[in-house]
């Protein structure tokens, strides 16, 4: 059950990467990216179905536990393996591996409660049903005002 | 020992967001969100999400100091309160209440605002004023004029119900980002977003017509709406004749301002204009969001007026969706204009000119004499320090050194006092001019209630002690007061809020106990009374309750780009920062993402000026020099530059020209010279 992110809401505030470094002490798995100057999307872990990270890592350190690619500190050897392996670019490694664990021990992530525009959910379709819901309202009234 | 979770309000901005921090062993250890806060719904933006940094930053101020040669000692508070004392009493006594002057703080609660106000009253000084000068003073005269009151007719969340919403002058999606969830929330059922900025901000991000006008345009911009909407017959009939008077003049004075002439002046296509005025007028409720991009002007008080009528002729008010909403910046700016920390007004907004209004303050503050009479603004005492009529200045909480225009003729100013004292939480560019420097309680230190930028009071709760012997804001003005002769006998701050409770009318019955969830909405007039979330649902407060439709004429700004300085400055604001900076640039985790003061420029003016993205350039204005990084992006215009407040080089360039009723600089136009260094 990964974050999910409706690019056409992200204003590029960076709430979610300053939240992000809050909640894991200081060291955050959030990086909001700009398109030039007309968009922005924060990009992290997607939780692979079939995670290249989990089959590079040969400690299990980076493993499948449902939907979730978990991480276990205590098994990282801090090879850097993984860091080569993801084509998102979103694990690195600094002495042990760093990436997003859906912020372990707490309900909600932190991003996703703390997005001011509400660009983050756990919704896998939520993106997708606002975008049909506003394409009806336009296709009833005829076309954009 | 257990945590324990606190609720508290938000430091930085006026959205008001709400949230837990979770204290341990009395240390504030981290943030809970709020899920069920009826203006963020939990959320808050990186500003929020850092507060708690500040708080046990290294440069707090730990002790009173005062000034010793080149340097700083520190003393007893004993010490520091006489010497305060003596430091306003001497000037009081010698030339004259109205040589001292007094500066409330948008970022301190209301009760504290109320005190400051009062003491200054009490003490027979008209020279109580905020930073608020600097924001919506425009508003504050031209909304009470057009509208009869000056603050957000309708809640943030009411945003969602709204078929239209037209933005002008403000960037909210850094500054007030939760309001962008609500916006989002109106586009998805239908709403049509106009954005109104001389840049391409993430805020235009949102927009379905965005409207890139030259800066200072906006009343030519605003009338040539309105001369579309009376054109194409448009307005509200019904609603013009029965809640509003003046429509035959304002139609009178937009009969010039077609589409292809604003087109001229503000560089916007004609079609666009069409386009956006329609929207604007068709839609069953439409609303229109400002900020400083419309009030920091010369013409601030007419931008202002533009908009209300602009409101007034569709109808757009006193219904859901549907609004006049100027967003305050600072987390308690409206408060502080509601607690009277204006030089024009008493408490509750009583005017100051007024002789009634003296008798009601001489009664319910049971005193002998209060003065009567607009006393000087902020910017104005600080040129009466500068000329010497002014001897002595109490500052709360503010930063004008940094934040006000020219800052270089502040400085001097300040410097010209014979007494000083500022009152702050670090040692800002201000107190380093100071004589004295009494160290405050930050936010989560105190207790108190703040008003939000939607008119809604909150209670914030004491998470923690405040460090060193810093003291609370309350504490200090009380204890000052005392020694001043004045009676200020109050314990906490529930006891403040009750006797506002008794002297404000719009705050009667936002009592403590009614404060729990969430707060309350003002005027709350009595106990039983729900607060007023929507404003003007039944005409205004005017003879026969109709509204003023002031017609305003476009003038151009004061300053134009010219041989010498081609460009035109504007400054703003980015989400990572807040105000003057000097929370936000000693916040690690805010000022590593925005380091640096940056200066924006169109690609083709850098290629013309051999300037790459990154380079070092100077920025010169007949005011003076500041250095800043280069970034070169389409967000702007050929010709004008854009440059962020939150570092003090920029506040060395602005223009200090004035609005001549609102006395706000014109901090969005100055005209510039960009060079590379090297
Ligand atoms: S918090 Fe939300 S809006 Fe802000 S940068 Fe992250 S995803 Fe985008
Ligand atoms: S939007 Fe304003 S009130 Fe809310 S968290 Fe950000 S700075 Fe604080």
């Amino acid at each position: 059950m990964p974050v999910y992110v409706d690019i056409s809401r992200c204003i590029g505030c960076r709430s979610c990467e300053v939240a992000c470094k809050r909640v894991h002490g200081g060291s955050g798995h959030v990086n909001v990216h700009f398109a030039g100057d007309n968009a922005s999307v924060p990009v992290f872990c997607h939780h692979c179905e079939e995670a290249s990270c989990t089959m590079a890592c040969f400690t299990q350190a980076l493993h499948k536990v449902g939907e979730r690619t978990a991480f276990d500190v205590e098994k990282c050897t801090g090879c850097g393996l993984c860091r080569l392996a993801c084509p998102f670019g979103v694990v690195w490694t600094d002495k042990i591996a760093h990436k997003c664990d859906l912020c372990e021990g707490r309900e909600t992530p932190a991003c996703v409660l703390t997005c001011p525009a509400n660009a983050l959910s756990l919704d896998f379709e939520l993106a997708s049903r606002r975008a049909r819901a506003r394409a009806a309202l336009v296709a009833a009234h005829g076309g954009r005002r | 020992m257990p945590q324990v979770l606190v609720p508290t309000v938000c430091p930085y901005c006026a959205a008001g967001c709400g949230f837990f921090i979770a204290v341990e062993k009395e240390r504030a250890l981290g943030i809970e969100y709020m899920p069920e806060h009826p203006a963020s719904e939990g959320s808050l933006c990186s500003k929020g999400n850092a507060a708690l940094e500040i708080l046990y930053h290294p440069d707090r101020l730990r002790t009173p100091l005062k000034r010793h040669g080149d340097g700083w000692a520190r003393i007893t508070w004993e010490e520091a309160l006489d010497l305060t004392a003596r430091g306003l009493g001497g000037p009081l006594k010698k030339y004259g209440p109205n040589s001292i002057g007094f500066f409330a703080s948008s970022k301190c609660t209301n009760e504290e605002n109320y005190l400051i106000e009062k003491l200054a009253r009490v003490l027979g000084s008209k020279n109580v004023d905020g930073c608020a000068r600097l924001c919506h003073a425009p508003s504050v005269v031209g909304l009470n004029r057009t509208l009869g009151a000056a603050g957000m007719t309708n809640p943030i969340k009411d945003l969602a119900n709204s078929k239209c919403i037209f933005v002008i002058g403000s960037n909210l999606a850094e500054n007030h980002p939760i309001l962008s969830r609500w916006i989002h929330r109106a586009k998805d059922s239908g709403a049509v977003v106009i954005v109104a900025d001389p840049r391409m901000t993430h805020t235009a991000w949102m927009a379905d017509v965005f409207l890139q006008l030259k800066p200072g345009t906006d009343v030519a911009l605003l009338n040539g709406l309105i001369h579309v909407i009376i054109k194409e017959g448009l307005i509200d009939r019904e609603y013009v004749a029965k809640w509003t008077r003046g429509y035959e003049e304002l139609a009178e004075s937009v009969r010039d301002y077609t589409p292809e002439k604003v087109a001229e002046i503000t560089g916007i296509l004609a079609g666009d204009i069409v386009r956006a005025a329609r929207s604007y007028a068709i839609s069953p409720a439409s609303v229109i969001l400002y900020s400083m991009g419309i009030t920091q002007h010369t013409t601030g008080t007419d931008n202002v007026q533009a908009i209300a009528n602009l409101a007034l002729i569709c109808g757009h008010l006193g219904r859901e969706g549907t609004g006049v909403m100027p967003l305050r910046g600072q987390n308690n700016v409206q408060g502080a204009c509601d607690m009277g920390a204006l030089a024009d007004f008493y408490p509750g907004y009583r005017k100051a000119d007024d002789p009634e209004t003296i008798e009601y303050f001489r009664a319910a503050w049971g005193v002998d004499s209060v003065p009567l009479g607009r006393g000087l603004t902020a910017t104005e005492m600080i040129d009466k320090a500068g000329t010497g009529e002014i001897k002595a200045i109490y500052i709360v909480g503010e930063d004008p050194a940094n934040s006000d225009p020219c800052s270089q003729n502040v400085r001097a100013a300040l410097d010209n006092l014979e007494f000083l004292v500022v009152q702050d939480i670090f040692m800002t560019a201000t107190a380093q001019l100071a004589d004295v420097v009494l160290p405050a309680a930050a936010w989560a230190e105190k207790e108190g209630t703040y008003t939000s930028t939607e008119r809604r009071v909150q209670w914030s709760a004491k998470a923690i002690e405040p460090p060193g012997s810093a003291r609370c804001d309350l504490d200090i003005i009380c204890e000052i007061a005392k020694r001043l002769g004045a009676q200020f006998n109050y314990p906490d701050a529930a006891s403040v809020l009750a006797e506002i409770n008794r002297v404000v009318p719009q705050y009667g019955g936002i009592t403590r106990p009614r404060l729990d969830d969430f707060g309350l909405i003002w005027p709350c007039p009595n106990l039983n009374h729900p607060g007023t979330p929507i404003l003007h649902t039944q005409g205004f407060k005017f003879s026969e309750g109709r509204a003023t439709i002031v017609p305003v004429s476009y003038k151009p700004a004061a300053e134009d780009s010219s041989w010498d300085y081609p460009f035109i400055l504007t400054t703003g604001r980015v989400a990572v920062h807040h105000n003057a900076g000097s929370m936000t640039r000693r916040s690690p985790s805010l000022l590593e993402r925005e380091p640096n003061l940056f200066v924006e420029i169109n690609p083709f003016d850098a290629l013309r000026l051999k300037v790459a993205d990154g380079d070092e350039v100077t920025v010169t204005t007949p005011r003076g020099e500041t250095v800043a990084y280069a970034r070169i992006t389409e967000r702007l215009k050929k010709g004008v530059a854009f440059m962020p407040f939150h570092f003090p080089g920029t506040n060395i360039l602005t223009s200090e020209v004035r609005d001549p009723e609102a006395m706000i600089p014109e901090f969005k136009v100055s005209a510039c010279k960009i060079t590379r260094r090297d």
